[in-house]
This record gives structure tokens, sequence and C-alpha cells, in this order.
């Protein structure tokens, strides 16, 4: 069965609580990541991020790379959130939930996701801002 | 041909999207040829910027047309 998958970018704060899919009996891991902006980038104290995305290809690829790593890690459901913009921070840059039978696949497909989102999906934090 | 700029490659052109008309099909090292007439200091992206033709990265053997969207992706930091 083809993995579900959700992604979405967004110039709006990611929701604290995110509630897991609830219409798959199968499922029984519910694996959560948050990327949140730190204090210190690149060695500066910093107030918040501007992320840069190029739309529709972040959509397109991040999609694109979830089938792709989805047929090594067999999940049932991904939800992937990229917020743009300024992100203050202590705030989600990056949220990501995947669902899966077992907690094993879910780990793997989200540490594989977010490795390969890091060298293939377009976006970019394109300033840092400073007090 | 829409072209688009992103992230520093912005500063480094002046602009975020720019139009080539060109007269057939272009390989990629056509387009790189066009965009440095424009664009000159582009030649230093060219070793770590990756083309993109509408919404997907693209191999040596792409071919680019009229109507495409093409985007020039820098190294990425999303996350």
């Amino acid at each position: 069965m083809a993995m579900e998958i959700h992604v979405q970018l967004t110039n709006q704060p990611i929701p604290a609580s995110l509630p897991p899919p609830a219409h798959q009996g199968g499922v029984g891991a519910w694996t959560e990541f948050r990327g949140l902006v730190r204090v210190g980038e690149n060695g500066s104290s910093i107030v918040a991020l501007d992320y840069e995305a190029y739309d529709e290809m972040a959509q397109r690829e991040m999609r694109r790379l979830l089938v792709e790593l989805a047929a090594h890690h067999p999940c049932l459901n991904a939800r992937v959130i990229h917020r743009v913009g300024v992100v203050p921070v202590g705030e989600a840059a990056i949220y990501v939930g995947i669902a899966s039978a077992h907690r094993a696949e879910g780990f793997a497909l989200l540490a594989a996701f977010m490795d390969r989102l890091k060298q293939d999906v377009p976006v970019w934090k394109r300033r840092s801002l400073s007090v | 041909m829409r072209i688009l700029f992103f992230a520093h490659l912005q500063e480094v052109t002046g602009c975020t999207e720019f139009r080539l008309q060109p007269a057939t099909p272009l390989s990629t090292d056509g387009v790189w040829s066009e965009l440095m007439k424009s664009f000159p200091d582009l030649k230093h992206a060219r070793a770590f910027v990756r083309l993109a033709r509408n919404w997907e990265y693209v191999s040596d053997e792409t071919i680019f047309n009229p109507g495409d969207e093409v985007a020039l992706i820098p190294p990425v930091s999303g996350g």
C-alpha cells in the first residue's frame, strides 16, 4: 500500500501539537521531529532566521524523496510542514511526522528524509536576524 | 524560457528572474553560456549550482525548451 503523504510550506507558526493519523488501525508508531531555530547560528547570536523556498519544487522534491525512501523504509503516513519567512529562535522551522507499523521503520524514514532534505530540497536560510 | 534565481544568486545577478528567448532548444551547457552573456559573475557559481527544469533537477543530457521554467539552485540549507 502506498504511503499517504502530506507536504506543506507555510509562513505561519507550526502548531505546537499535531494529532497522529487516526484512521489507520495498523499504525503502531507515530514518530515526530521538530527542527528548531537555535540562538547560535554560525558562531553569532541571532533572534531569527529568514527562510526562502522555491515553493513548487520544494514541495515536489519533499514528496519525491518520501516516495523514494518509503521503498526502503515502508511506512503508512508522512506529514511534513516546512516554515518559510522569518522564524524566531525557539520556534520550529520544520515538522515531520511519520506513522508506521513499528518504530524502526519510522525512525529510519525520518532520519533518512532529514538527511536528504538538507541536500536536495530547495529551501535556504536566507539571512540571520540579530538583535 | 523563464529563469529563476534564489538565495545569494539574487545578489549576484541583481534580479530574481530573467527571460531567455533561445531560437532553438538548449543543452545544459547552452543554458549556462546564454546566462553568462548577461550575468558574467555566474561563472563563479557554476561549480556548485544545480539546474532544475520544470521543478526537477536535470542531468547533463537534459534539453531545455523555450517554454521551460529553469531554476538555478545553489546549495540548500533547509530544515
